[in-house]
């Protein structure tokens, strides 16, 4: 990997990572890991290909709610982003088929905080 | 496709939850109106806000209406319409809310991709730093910051970095402290996991600002993740030239290591600290010289928190002057608290400081669980004390926090409800304090064991008034004899209670009487013949067979085989055993 210059550093932070996809986030800390999300992780990449959907599995770290873990965030174009919380398979499945298909928010699993 | 989306929660605790019945009532409205194809009703688990009456919050706008009453529903439908307005006699208009410098990325970037660093904006401080400010610059702007050390004692970080910086001497070293071991503390361990390079990039900082060349992270090894995400982190920041000669193409240069720490308690107190890493036995030793005189191989040495070098880069890309309007007069900018305890909402908060302990526990993480009334909140883990409920409208800063017998600490936050035990918890935390002590002084080793033994026997019934003065004469001795901050400090949680729950000691000691029920040697368990329906639940469930008799004679406590577990008092469904 080449050494960075100040130009290209700045040149990287311009690139906007999150913004034009659709993606999962899964929130991959301790307390995420204690709670199961390494499964809900894996479980959403496994499906994701499966079904042949177009969206990105990402991992990230604990947003600080550790009494909901397994956290995972969904963002898809047209819908507000959300946090889910307890996610388990179940809960999983319902993301995919529910909100990254038919573009509705699930009931009942969203966290919300003020921030 | 929906245009907008309600989200519906019902935070009225006291009766039964309205939500679904809500939820219904709003999607009927909103078919009769003929708009349930533009706005979508969601129920959600949680809303952020609580003990509000029915709430509901309008995505994308982000707009949140609490107490909502039926007749309400065609005034928010109508808000949340495009041409819509808020409805300002129903918007809610938070008292406490979070407020997120270090937490920045935490949960929003991948901790394991530099790129996601840079690009939400990492790295830039380094450039900065290195381009514009130069070493003067830069300490300068970190003292108009005013930021302090988030380790737990507040000293000023510019200060240590400017004493450090003025030693004359070929090498100089940085350390990141990140040995935390406050139980129930877990601030660094999330930053480091979440968002590793900001630390990484607070120590190249601070190197930079002493002229050090090389940089240790000494993390506890019960941090195993923590310790391999930082190191991935250090290995990207090699491969890209950020660590190394020529940072970023610039004459300066750092080389960064990890120490595992084995879990002392005492570790993360500063002398000791490096101790350890320079392969001694971990145990402090008398300061003056301090660290940033002489320290790692005697040489200048800057040692500071996670949280604090987590704070570095943000402070030096929106300038000293942004960070010092955050918070208060003397404490600037934010902490990042770890609430545990009897608490609804467990886990990571990060407030301005100045914001009150109620705010945080109440409007911010949902009260107690239980929903019976906060006793105490205890902040500072084992060095720290325990504050009453009566005084948890006290704005958090450092200052503050002394002036009640508690401490800053860094950040645990424990929540106590009224089955906690004033006795009980100093008596935990001292144990703490006892089996991590080095050994070294004796004041910290005879006293706080001496101490605990006073604990004990008041816990257990055997204690006589005089214990009182004898524990304030043993704990003030540790304060001012103690080799370091753990002997100092370890007393703190036995003088807050002394100090506001002077009554419940009392009660142990006067009418041997545990009122939280705690203490297992203060009570007994009976059976209430009146309401006892001879299950034989509890008779089952004894562990030690203390239970005798039948269905048919009725059941009874044997009190010489009880160990006073509990079990039976849990189990039974009819509340017929008494607990006293």
């Amino acid at each position: 990997m080449n050494k960075l210059s100040p130009a290209d550093l700045d040149k990287m932070s311009k690139v906007t990572v999150d913004k034009p996809k659709d993606w999962i986030k899964v929130g991959l800390s301790s307390c995420g890991i204690a709670a199961g999300a390494e499964d809900v992780f894996n479980f959403f990449v496994e499906e994701v290909k499966k079904r042949n959907l177009q969206i990105e599995i990402k991992k990230c770290g604990c947003t600080g709610m550790c009494y909901a873990e397994p956290l995972v965030e969904v963002s898809v174009e047209g819908l507000p982003s959300v946090i889910y919380g307890a996610v388990n398979k179940e809960v999983a499945i319902k993301i995919l088929e529910k909100h990254v298909i038919s573009k509705m928010l699930v009931n009942d699993y969203i966290f919300e905080v003020l921030i | 496709m929906y245009t907008k989306v309600i989200l519906v929660k019902d935070t009225d605790l006291k009766r039964e939850d309205k939500t679904r019945e809500f939820y219904t009532r709003l999607l009927d409205y909103l078919r009769e109106a003929n708009l349930h194809e533009q706005i979508q009703v969601v129920r959600v688990a949680d809303i952020g806000v609580y003990d509000q009456g029915l709430v509901v919050k309008v995505l994308p706008d982000k707009v949140t209406y609490t107490n909502i009453r039926d007749e309400d529903i065609k005034r928010i439908v109508d808000a949340a319409l495009p041409d819509g307005k808020v409805i300002e006699d129903l918007v809610f208009k938070p008292k406490a809310k979070q407020y997120r410098i270090v937490l920045r990325n935490c949960g929003k970037i991948d901790p394991e991709s530099i790129e996601d660093y840079i690009a939400s904006g990492g790295y830039l401080a380094l450039k900065k730093v290195l381009e514009e400010l130069g070493q003067q610059k830069l300490i300068d702007e970190i003292k108009i910051s005013g930021i302090r050390g988030r380790g737990g004692a507040g000293y000023p970080t510019w200060m240590k970095w400017n004493f450090a910086r003025e030693m004359n001497s070929a090498e100089k070293f940085v350390i990141c402290n990140a040995d935390e071991g406050d139980p129930g503390a877990y601030m660094d361990r999330s930053v480091l996991e979440g968002d590793p390079h900001s630390v990484i990039e607070g120590l190249i900082i601070a190197a930079f600002a002493i002229g050090a060349s090389k940089g240790y992270f000494y993390i506890r090894a019960e941090y195993p993740l923590a310790v391999e995400r930082i190191q991935k982190a250090i290995k990207q920041a090699y491969d890209y030239g950020l660590l190394g000669n020529n940072i970023l193409g610039s004459s300066f240069n750092l080389d960064i290591d990890i120490r595992l720490g084995a879990g002392a308690f005492v570790c993360g107190e500063e002398t000791a600290l490096i101790s350890s890493i320079e392969g001694k036995r971990g145990t402090p030793h008398p300061r003056p010289p301090y660290p940033s005189v002489k320290g790692l191989w005697g040489k200048p040495t800057v040692i500071n928190n996670v949280e604090t070098l987590a704070n570095i880069p943000v402070v030096i890309a929106k300038g000293g002057k942004w960070f010092a309007q955050i918070g208060t007069q003397t404490s600037k900018g934010t902490k990042v608290f770890a609430v545990t305890g009897k608490v609804k909402n467990s886990g990571l908060v990060e407030i301005a400081m100045g914001a009150t302990l109620r705010e945080i526990v109440m409007d911010i993480c949902g009260g107690t669980l239980s929903g019976k009334p906060i006793k105490a909140v205890q902040t500072g883990g084992p060095s720290g004390g325990v504050i009453p409920e009566k005084l948890l409208d006290t704005p958090v800063d450092y200052e503050n926090l002394q002036k009640l017998g508690s401490i800053m600490g860094s950040g645990g936050m424990i929540v106590m409800d009224d089955d906690d035990c004033m006795v009980d918890i100093p008596k935990f935390y001292l144990g703490f304090c006892v089996e991590e002590s080095c050994g070294k002084c004796a004041p910290c080793r005879i006293g706080g064991f001496q101490m605990l033994g006073y604990l004990k026997k008041i816990s257990e019934g055997r204690g006589i008034p005089e214990d009182l003065g004898q524990l304030r004469r043993i704990a003030q001795s540790m304060q001012k004899a103690s080799l370091c901050g753990l002997g100092q400090t370890a007393s703190n949680p036995v003088l807050s209670t002394l100090k506001y729950f002077e009554d419940e000691y009392n009660e142990h000691i006067l009418n041997k009487r545990c009122p939280a029920g705690k203490c297992s040697s203060l009570i007994t368990y009976s059976i209430i013949e009146d309401k006892c329906k001879r299950c034989g639940i509890c008779f089952t469930n004894c562990p030690v067979k203390a239970i005798s008799g039948g269905k048919e004679e009725g059941y009874s406590i044997v009190q010489e085989k009880c160990t006073k577990c509990g079990r039976c008092f849990d189990v039974c469904k009819f509340k017929a055993i008494n607990k006293k």
